[in-house]
């Protein structure tokens, strides 16, 4: 029996060992850095950035590597216009998203399909600082010395379904996110990183326009 | 041997009972179609899919395996994943993953012979056999219901369209176009029943 006991102790430690995430350790002052978070989102108006996304097919060891454009200005618009090697673009505006795909165009209202709501409702949350309030996820905040990680586990039965967990890198000197990670049940991730950000520059409404 | 001629007879009359009536037989190497089979090492194809008034757009990867079996994953732009099917070189296919907005029976089933179609070739070539007419070769390589079917010009020397067709009509047509280094950069399914089709054109990485 003190066998049985000593094998399961060394299985759920190692579990536990691997939960927690390799180079990170749960945030000791979780209250402080929740707190400068909200403030510096506070002050974030609108945010314009590169993005490179990595598509990992971790089974097929492929990599699908994509660029891009992002701009964002508080409340809830965003746009991501891919740019190499295809060009794709989507806008999403209040409760409207639009998406130009070649010369075909799409209009959505976000209102009537829940899922894309939720999937939408992320990028704007991590921008904006409202990640931690959002429902769909439970969240935890990890630290190494230079960036905070937050990892978002779904609670919902529909969003399982597409993440195991999104993790979101923000750096430690100015709280700005500059990587997100959407990991699959499968091991198959999409990692995006933010470069040349450029924060609170003038950006015309018109820029999310939804014709 | 007189069994043998009767069977040969009523097997060619049976296959040519319908959809490809009007064609004559012809002598050649069925196997030569093999020319045409797309090497897909590993290609990205820029994919677009309508469904009776339904836009899907993503990227499609077809990754050969070392182990010879084909994988095919379809995701968005954004990186969400719609599905993941594995075509085995023994004529076996798993869906490994479906998005549950896609995962019915009747989609899983139409796509997997779609994509077979375009894979070549088909199981069952010992069934296959040669037909043709004034422009045209006709490899047709019979299946449960209908047949898959390769149409080249005379000589052999480009493939113009592929078929699936039904004991009456061919049901879906499909095209692969402009090769480079066995993979094609062009290809389009078109269903002919219904409002349904793939356009695939291949990204440069």
């Amino acid at each position: 029996m003190r066998k049985i006991i000593l094998v399961l102790s060394i299985l759920i430690s190692g579990l536990v060992a691997q939960a927690q995430l390799a180079g990170y350790t749960p945030v000791t002052d979780l209250a402080k850095f929740k707190e400068q978070f909200a403030v510096i989102a506070k002050k974030t108006e609108t945010i314009k950035s590169d993005f490179v996304q990595e598509k990992n097919l971790s089974m097929l060891s492929e990599k699908i590597v994509s660029n891009g454009k992002f701009w964002f200005k508080k409340d809830n618009l965003l746009r991501m216009e891919y740019t190499r090697p295809y060009q794709y673009l989507m806008i999403l505006n209040k409760d409207n998203m639009y998406i130009k795909d070649g010369n075909k165009e799409n209009k959505v209202s976000t209102k009537s399909n829940k899922l894309f709501q939720q999937i939408n409702k992320i990028t704007i949350d991590c921008v904006q600082g409202t990640v931690f309030n959002n429902p769909d996820f439970i969240t935890k905040v990890y630290e190494n010395k230079s960036t905070y990680l937050v990892e978002l586990s779904p609670a919902g039965k529909a969003l399982k379904e597409f993440f195991k967990s999104i993790n979101v890198i923000i750096d430690k000197s100015d709280y700005e996110v500059t990587t997100i990670e959407m990991n699959e049940n499968s091991g198959d991730n999409t990692i995006i990183r933010f470069t040349n950000r450029e924060i609170n520059t003038i950006i015309l409404d018109a820029i999310f326009a939804i014709k | 041997m007189r069994y043998l001629l009767l069977s040969s007879c009523l097997f060619i009359l049976a296959s040519c009972s319908s959809v490809y009536k009007n064609l004559q037989p012809a002598t050649g190497d069925i196997n030569y179609i093999q020319k045409f089979k797309p090497n897909f090492n590993s290609a990205l194809y820029k994919a677009e899919i309508d469904v009776t008034g339904h836009h899907l757009s993503g990227l499609l990867l077809i990754k050969t395996l070392p182990d010879s079996s084909i994988r095919m994953v379809f995701s968005n732009e954004m990186g969400f994943k719609f599905f993941d099917f594995e075509f085995k070189q023994n004529g076996d296919f798993n869906a490994l993953y479906v998005v549950k907005q896609m995962d019915k029976k009747p989609v899983i089933k139409t796509l997997k012979k779609d994509f077979e179609l375009i894979l070549l070739p088909p199981k069952y070539t010992q069934k296959a056999y040669l037909l043709k007419d004034n422009y045209s070769l006709y490899y047709i390589f019979p299946k449960q219901k209908g047949s898959f079917c390769y149409i080249t010009d005379l000589n052999g020397s480009e493939i113009k369209t592929m078929e699936i067709s039904s004991p009456h009509k061919p049901i879906v047509e499909a095209i692969m176009k402009n090769y480079t280094n066995g993979v094609p950069d062009t290809i389009g399914i078109t269903h002919t029943n219904f409002n349904f089709t793939i356009g695939l054109k291949k990204i440069e990485r």
